[in-house]
């Protein structure tokens, strides 16, 4: 017979212990008592009834927003093992609910907070839906009402798309696993960008497949964004939390999944009229812009017409100006010898007694030279004061 | 190549081309070449809306394997 250490029992004890899946995740429940809170948060209790007493511990980490209190009726759920420092069985509790709830509902609340704190609720993290999917997975059982009011709808509101069923139990046992496989045999399909996981309603036992972690993983772990449409508008299940987008039914999954064809034709036709009244406004621009270069042009060349003929007034008036006639006009006269017809300009062309012929503006009359003189002194003092 | 146009990229060009239109600024024949595209995609949109049938496909899981895979195209 060997001698043992205390720290080898404790310690076989707690291997004992923690290998057994029954201790490993239980719920128990009993009547808290010595309730203690240490410095560190964590919570010690004792959960007991007529026969028999069990110690507790809650680490803060874990604790809800529920508060204890001495004499609750409580329903726990964690691992037994032992504290080898003390070597006390302990429970490690990670939730606790008053008693009176059933137990899939405890189960339900425990998988919430604990996949919650894991993140797998998470908003942020929520994918938005293809708005013109093409390829839309459905998991679901094949033949059920669920899976004929998806189709109907998708037809009738948007036939574009292709419905790739993965059919799967959806209650009793193997449902969940065969979700689980569904949606791993999805993953593998090329080109799927949505899925739907439907099933109609039912009680919180048939619906519970749906509330199963593995479920709740595999929908986390989707390749593509998923629309869950589980049971009735009432009926909140772990994958409506995890899914990308809850529906309340399957219809309503299948609206969600796809755009409504009504509203694409009053899109298609917002367009078809846009598009015709922005080309005529274009054309009413260009017919604008026309009218107004036309108006341009025209003020323009009336300008020019009227420059012109300011242009060709002036000419006239100069031309007028270089003509002998307006010369004579002005009071000079034209001079010729009679005999010759020579016009004089110059003193020493004429002499005394030559016959000359003098033209004025609106005629002319012999003359004949009587005298001269040369310089031009002589002709300004004789140049008549300027009058007419 | 437009017979592959899917109904979403057509519609997004077709709202892409109003979009322009009505942006104005446009050369004459450029507007009259985006209108003429524009109508052209509305049609093959409502096209597809009108003639497309929903395609219904099975694709086996491993707990399925027993059943049969079948077809259910209507």
């Amino acid at each position: 017979m060997k001698i043992h250490s205390v720290a080898e029992v404790t310690g076989y004890l707690r291997e004992l212990l923690e290998v057994d899946s029954m201790l490993a995740d239980l719920w128990i429940s009993g009547e808290v008592s010595n309730l203690s809170e240490s410095t560190a948060g964590h919570l010690y209790f004792t959960l007991k009834d007529e026969a028999s007493q069990l110690r507790c511990v809650l680490f803060h980490r874990a604790r809800l927003a529920l508060t204890l209190e001495n004499g609750m009726a409580a329903v726990a759920h964690g691992r037994i093992s032992i504290y080898e420092v003390s070597g006390a069985l302990q429970f490690y509790v990670d939730v606790v609910q008053p008693e009176g709830m059933g137990i899939l509902h405890l189960e339900f609340e425990r998988l919430k907070v604990k996949l919650a704190e894991e993140g797998l609720f998470e908003p942020a993290r929520k994918r938005a839906l293809p708005p013109f999917p093409r390829r839309i997975g459905v998991v679901t059982s094949p033949d059920s009402a669920a899976l004929h009011d998806i189709i109907n709808i998708i037809s009738r509101r948007y036939p574009l798309v292709e419905l790739v069923i993965a059919p799967t139990p959806v209650q009793g046992d193997g449902a969940a696993t065969g979700i689980v496989q569904a949606f791993n045999t999805i993953n593998d399909t090329e080109g799927i960008d949505l899925v739907i996981l439907a099933r109609g309603g039912g009680s919180l036992e048939e619906l519970w497949a749906f509330n199963d972690e593995k479920v709740a993983r595999a929908i986390y772990a989707s390749r593509v964004p998923v629309i869950s449409g589980v049971g009735h508008d009432t009926d909140f299940t772990i994958a409506d939390f995890v899914a990308d987008k809850r529906a309340p039914t399957p219809s309503a999954a299948a609206e969600l999944a796809v755009p409504h064809r009504a509203e694409l034709e009053a899109r298609l036709q917002y367009h078809s009229k846009a598009l015709v009244a922005a080309l005529s406004r274009g054309f009413e621009q260009y017919r604008q812009r026309i009218d107004e270069l036309t108006r341009i042009a025209s003020t323009h060349l009336g300008n020019l017409l009227t420059i012109s003929r300011e242009k060709l007034r002036g000419r006239e008036l100069k031309l007028g100006s270089l003509s002998p006639l307006a010369t004579l006009e002005r009071g000079y006269a034209l001079v010729q010898h009679s005999a010759t017809g020579e016009v004089i300009s110059r003193i020493d062309q004429v002499h005394r007694g030559d016959a000359i012929e003098v033209k004025v503006s609106d005629g002319q009359f012999k003359s004949r030279v009587t005298g001269s003189k040369k310089g031009l002194q002589a002709w300004m003092n004789s140049f008549p004061s300027k009058k007419r | 190549m437009d017979e592959q146009l899917s109904f979403e990229e057509a519609l997004n060009r077709l709202e892409k081309i109003t979009q322009t239109l009505e942006g104005g600024g446009l050369r004459l024949e450029e507007a009259i070449a985006l209108f003429e595209d524009g109508i052209r995609l509305a049609k093959i949109c409502n096209e597809q809306l009108n003639s497309a049938e929903l395609k219904i496909s099975q694709i086996q899981t491993p707990l399925e394997q027993g059943l049969e895979s079948k077809d259910e195209s209507p």
